[in-house]
């Protein structure tokens, strides 16, 4: 796959909470690279710091300790070059679905003819015909989660920090949108950091997969993932490349949630 | 126009049990188990009230009151909402005005019309002023507290989005704060026609606390409760027309999230 | 030090003090109108003593209290009633919706004409401007006692009495104690204003006198009493509550 320069450096990251004053390390020696144009996504058990690490990565969390780098600049901020989507979609609830969509690009300054164009064309993409003047609060979760994906890609960030981003849609919307966002990376090749805690999901979607361990929170294994993405999804769901890349994954996984169950009852 | 609908539908849901109540205490009234000179049966006060409406006068009285009332509520507001966010947003600001709010909090707001007499003389800045300082403070609070609820997520988005310090102010701070808010301004709107009356019925030429206490004064008691009626009226009339506004500004909200109305 | 700490927090009001005694002393504004704030501390023992600051409290206080137990007891009774039975609730409604926002002294003439210029008037005065937080706070309380409670109350042998005071009475506790805490400033300001505005002594009947007889240096002295008790009540309320509460939120 891509072997360009390493677009995202997380090198040695950790991070403290202080919790009625005792401090509990959440993530700790985090190391990771991802190049230019790759798809790596992050599993682990619910709690073992995803969220936190995207965050960092975002720039809205400092770590504790490491440093964090993306396109070559250390992170000491949010920036119009990372487009992040949250796991609680954060629309502005004041807004309309339009223009939700279309407030990066006020911001960044588009002419008006454009801007419109450009929520056009995500609404229709996103399947939002219908509901351009309908408040947040008027949508379902999913249709909320689509707009929080059109308003990002609408920008066009080079990078794309997903935290997981399907997590609130039906299963078949699910597959759309996956399939949806595949074609989008396919055809700009953005460098995309992805969270989830479906391991189907990281496998069909990534290069690679990274598993996280649970209390302190640190990257224990990763997978290269070898699919054909070209193929169509029925294709690749019953090649035997998945199913084994699969179920590596997800034995893994199940290693790390059964120490954290365990840990957690001793 | 549905709004206008349930609203019409509710004041005239609302209208069956008052005139209930009213026609008890007018057959009470008629049946002498009421004394009406000291409490004059809703037809007298119905009449009453139609007189006073006729005339010029009660309408210059009202509307002074009402006026100052308002008017001191717009200082409060346009001291209160820069002040609430300026605190909200900077530091040291707060700090050196949370003291003062929470030392100035716990007066009881009319007893600075005496001071404010002494200083102004007896009138509509008196009045005016100490309209706005009660308004203030709940503004500046409701505000405060509004901008400190904003979702830090949103926060984040925004500047994800490139969105400076300046323009989250507007873009994201000040629609999360419009809820506390209004809300501060509806408790303001309480407090501004109560101070507005009682420092008039403290000293004062003209307006509606003067001209209750003058027919008080005179056994005019018909006038009395026909002006008592018209005062109750018109701040019901204003707080509805304050929750209308908010409503609409507050039509994205979950209705959940609790509106205004009740 | 953290006792220190807090304390350099407040250095804002010590700012404001000495820009006012500043203002005094230099002579920018006449004592009649400002006086120095040494001035207003160093009278307060001396009318403390006297007993004129403790008198006038005394009678203001009584008003309020009492006035505020009339507005307690008629509240939490008609608040529970318009939560349980439907007719109450449809007759009410519109009166306290209408009246919620009124503004309560306008009601005062009236009660001076049923009540006279002493004690009772004022009584009122506070009664009707803090029994509508009783009522909204006693219904919203009700009403988050849940049917499947009283239930099991009720096969537990409660008898109807005692769902009232056993169940429906704690559970509304802490919206009770949230109406506490707006009613108490409320019937504080409406006794002093009944007195500013009605006469017959107390904090509110001496600001007046004070202020008619250009006595500046008492206003500020009595505005200072009021000020504190409204703050002490408040902090009383909020340790009441605490106390109360103890099982509610953990
Ligand atoms: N601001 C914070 N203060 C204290 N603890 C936090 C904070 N943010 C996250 N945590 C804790 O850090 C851990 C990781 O949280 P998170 O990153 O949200 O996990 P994930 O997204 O993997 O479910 C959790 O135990 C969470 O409670
Ligand atoms: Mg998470």
């Amino acid at each position: 796959m891509p072997a360009t320069d390493p677009n995202i450096v997380i090198s040695d990251v950790s991070k403290r909470f202080e919790r009625r004053g005792q401090t509990f390390t959440a993530l700790e020696h985090v190391d990771m690279q991802v190049a230019q144009g790759e798809f790596v996504s992050i599993v682990g058990p619910s709690g073992c710091g995803k969220s936190t690490l995207l965050y960092m990565l975002g720039g809205f969390v400092a770590p504790s300790g490491g440093q964090l780098s993306a396109g070559g600049k250390p992170v000491t901020g949010p920036g119009i070059d990372r487009g992040v989507v949250f796991q609680e979609y954060a629309l502005f609830p004041w807004l309309s679905v339009a223009d939700n969509i279309g407030y990066a690009l006020v911001r960044k300054g588009l002419p008006r003819a454009e801007q419109a164009a450009i929520v056009a064309r995500y609404v229709d993409l996103m399947g939002l015909r219908g509901f351009e003047t309908a408040y947040p609060r008027e949508l379902s979760g999913g249709m909320k989660q689509r707009v929080a994906l059109a308003r990002t890609f609408a920008y066009d960030p080079g990078i794309l920090l997903l935290d997981e981003p399907f997590g609130a849609l039906d299963a078949q919307t699910r597959e759309i949108m996956q399939d949806e966002l595949l074609r989008l990376w396919r055809s700009n090749r953005k460098t995309v950091v992805m969270v989830t805690h479906d391991v189907d999901e990281a496998v069909y979607l990534s290069n690679r997969v990274c598993v996280m361990s649970h209390r302190p929170g640190r990257i224990v294994e990763e997978f290269p993932i070898d699919l054909d993405h070209s193929a169509s999804r029925e294709d690749v769901v019953v090649s035997a490349t998945y199913r084994d890349q699969r179920n590596a994954v997800w034995l893994a996984v199940r290693r790390q949630v059964t120490r954290a169950s365990g840990g957690a009852a001793a | 126009m549905s709004r206008l609908g349930s609203l019409a539908g509710r004041i005239g849901s609302g209208l069956a049990p008052i005139a209930l109540l009213l026609a008890a205490w007018q057959a009470l009234s008629w049946a002498g188990a009421i004394d009406s000179t000291t409490l004059p049966a809703p037809a007298a006060t119905l009449a009453a009230l139609a007189r006073l409406l006729e005339g010029r006068g009660f309408f210059v009285d009202l509307g002074i009151t009402v006026l100052r009332g308002l008017g001191g509520l717009a200082l409060g507001a346009a001291v209160g909402i820069p002040l609430g966010l300026l605190m909200a947003v900077d530091r040291r600001a707060e700090g050196f005005f949370n003291p003062l709010v929470k030392a100035t909090y716990s007066l009881p707001k009319t007893a600075l019309v005496p001071l404010f007499i002494l200083w102004f003389g007896i009138g509509s800045v008196t009045n005016v002023l100490a309209v706005a300082l009660s308004t203030v403070l709940p503004i500046i609070i409701y505000t405060y507290h509004g901008v400190q609820s904003a979702p830090k997520i949103l926060i984040w988005s925004a500047r994800a989005m490139g969105t400076t310090e300046r323009r989250l102010l507007w873009d994201v701070l000040l629609p999360a704060a419009q809820h506390g808010i209004l809300t501060g301004l509806r408790i303001g709107l309480g407090f501004a026609f109560l101070i507005a009356i009682a420092a008039e019925m403290i000293a004062a030429q003209l307006g509606i606390g003067k001209l209750l206490f003058m027919y008080g004064e005179t056994g005019a008691y018909d006038f009395m409760f026909a002006a008592v009626t018209a005062i109750v009226l018109a701040a019901y009339a204003a707080d509805r027309a304050l929750v209308a506004v908010s409503d609409h500004l507050l039509r994205w909200q979950e209705p959940a999230h609790g509106r205004t109305g009740s | 030090m953290r006792v220190l700490l807090s304390l350099a927090k407040l250095y804002p009001l010590l700012l404001v003090a000495i820009a006012w005694e500043l203002a005094a002393r230099a002579g920018l504004v006449r004592p009649i109108f400002l006086p120095p704030v040494s001035t207003v501390i160093a009278a307060l023992p001396a009318l403390f003593w006297s007993g004129d600051i403790l008198a006038p409290l005394g009678t203001s206080l009584y008003r309020a209290a009492l006035g505020l137990a009339v507005a307690m007891i008629v509240g939490i009774g008609l608040g529970f009633l318009m939560a349980r039975v439907r007719w109450i609730k449809w007759l009410l409604d519109p009166l306290v919706s209408l009246a919620f926002p009124s503004p309560k002294v306008a009601f005062l003439p009236i009660f001076v004409l049923w009540f006279g210029i002493d004690h009772l008037s004022k009584i009122a005065l506070v009664a009707i401007t803090c029994v509508f937080p009783f009522i909204i706070a006693a219904e919203a309380g009700a009403r988050t006692v849940s049917r499947t409670q009283l239930w099991a109350a009720e096969t537990m042998g409660t008898s109807r009495s005692g769902l009232v005071f056993r169940i429906i009475l704690p559970g509304s506790l802490p919206s009770l104690m949230s109406g506490v805490r707006i009613a108490v400033p409320f019937a504080l300001v409406s006794a002093f204003t009944a007195e500013m505005i009605a006469g017959g002594g107390g904090l509110g009947g001496d600001l007046i006198y004070a202020q008619r007889f250009f006595e500046t240096t008492t206003v500020f002295a009595l505005l200072l009493v009021m000020l504190v008790t409204g703050y002490l009540a408040d902090a009383l309320v909020l340790g009441l509550r605490r106390r109360v509460l103890r099982w509610h939120e953990g």
